[in-house]
């Protein structure tokens, strides 16, 4: 049934904003954490989507209509934030300590999309949603 | 042909689609329920394969059709319904993922409400049959 296909492609849209949620929780969380496993200061994470083409191929047109899958979680290559912080048991001779290359305005932003877009694909499934049941209405 | 106009066929498939989503529907609720259990791993149905099954005939009464016109065997009670362990993502906590079974409780819902609605044409049909046939 062609609704399920478009509950489906909602539901990856619903997925992919929870998962860059908790990449921007990640990065606000560490936003002065200057120790990693890899050592050095804690680098700014991002996420890279690419569309998922449908597994049914029997319709030329679904081939339009891709859900998003998440692709990978990398990190962000910008300079490091550099502070002078003489105290700081992880600062260089000269008294300057690196911190993470997170900055706040950004990640605010960002969560304000991902909201939006959250919200944006609950309105699309609840839409698909409605027009089915309308439909079930045809001729009653 | 009695057959083809028949209510026998479709309402067997409707009622057996409206008792697979029924179950369906408490699996999905229970999913929902544990998604703050740890180490939970979600169940799941494939409908498809459930209906298909429970439209076979059932096997004990097997009935020669030498006539295409002969009645078909009615399919069977429904047997228990092959329930799996979903496959998910780890989040850390759970195999649970709760966009997707919102999204699953959703498309359950449509189904089950297509096969009721069908059903109930199908009696609002046959209502109009008695009614009418005897003028």
């Amino acid at each position: 049934m062609g609704f399920l296909k478009t509950l489906d492609i909602s539901a990856s849209g619903l997925f992919v904003q929870r998962k860059i949620m908790d990449v921007i929780a990640s990065n606000l969380a560490n936003m002065e954490t200057t120790r990693t496993e890899k050592g050095g200061p804690y680098r700014r994470k991002m996420v890279v989507l690419r569309t998922d083409p449908s597994d049914d191929f029997s319709h030329l047109l679904d081939l339009q209509m891709q859900s998003v899958r998440l692709e990978g979680i990398v990190e962000d290559k910008s300079p490091l934030r550099q502070v002078y912080d003489p105290a700081h048991p992880d600062a260089d001779k000269e008294g300057h300590l690196l911190k993470p290359n997170v900055d706040l305005v950004v990640e605010m932003t960002n969560m304000l999309i991902a909201r939006r877009v959250f919200e944006a694909n609950v309105v699309a499934m609840k839409t698909t949603r409605q027009m089915t049941l309308k439909a079930l209405e045809v001729g009653r | 042909m009695p057959d083809k106009l028949s209510f026998e066929s479709t309402f067997n498939a409707l009622e057996r689609a409206t008792t697979i989503t029924q179950h369906r529907h408490s699996l999905i609720t229970d999913n929902i329920s544990e998604s703050d259990t740890p180490y939970y791993r979600p169940k799941e149905l494939d409908f498809k394969k459930a209906l298909a099954e429970a439209m076979e005939p059932a096997a004990k009464a097997p009935m020669a059709q030498t006539d295409p016109k002969h009645l078909s065997p009615e399919p069977g009670p429904i047997q228990g319904m092959d329930v799996f362990e979903e496959e998910s993502e780890w989040n850390g906590f759970n195999w649970v993922n709760i966009d997707r079974e919102m999204t699953k409780l959703t498309e359950n819902d449509l189904m089950y409400r297509t096969a009721t609605e069908a059903l109930l044409r199908k009696i609002t049909l046959l209502k109009e049959v008695i009614r009418e046939g005897g003028r």
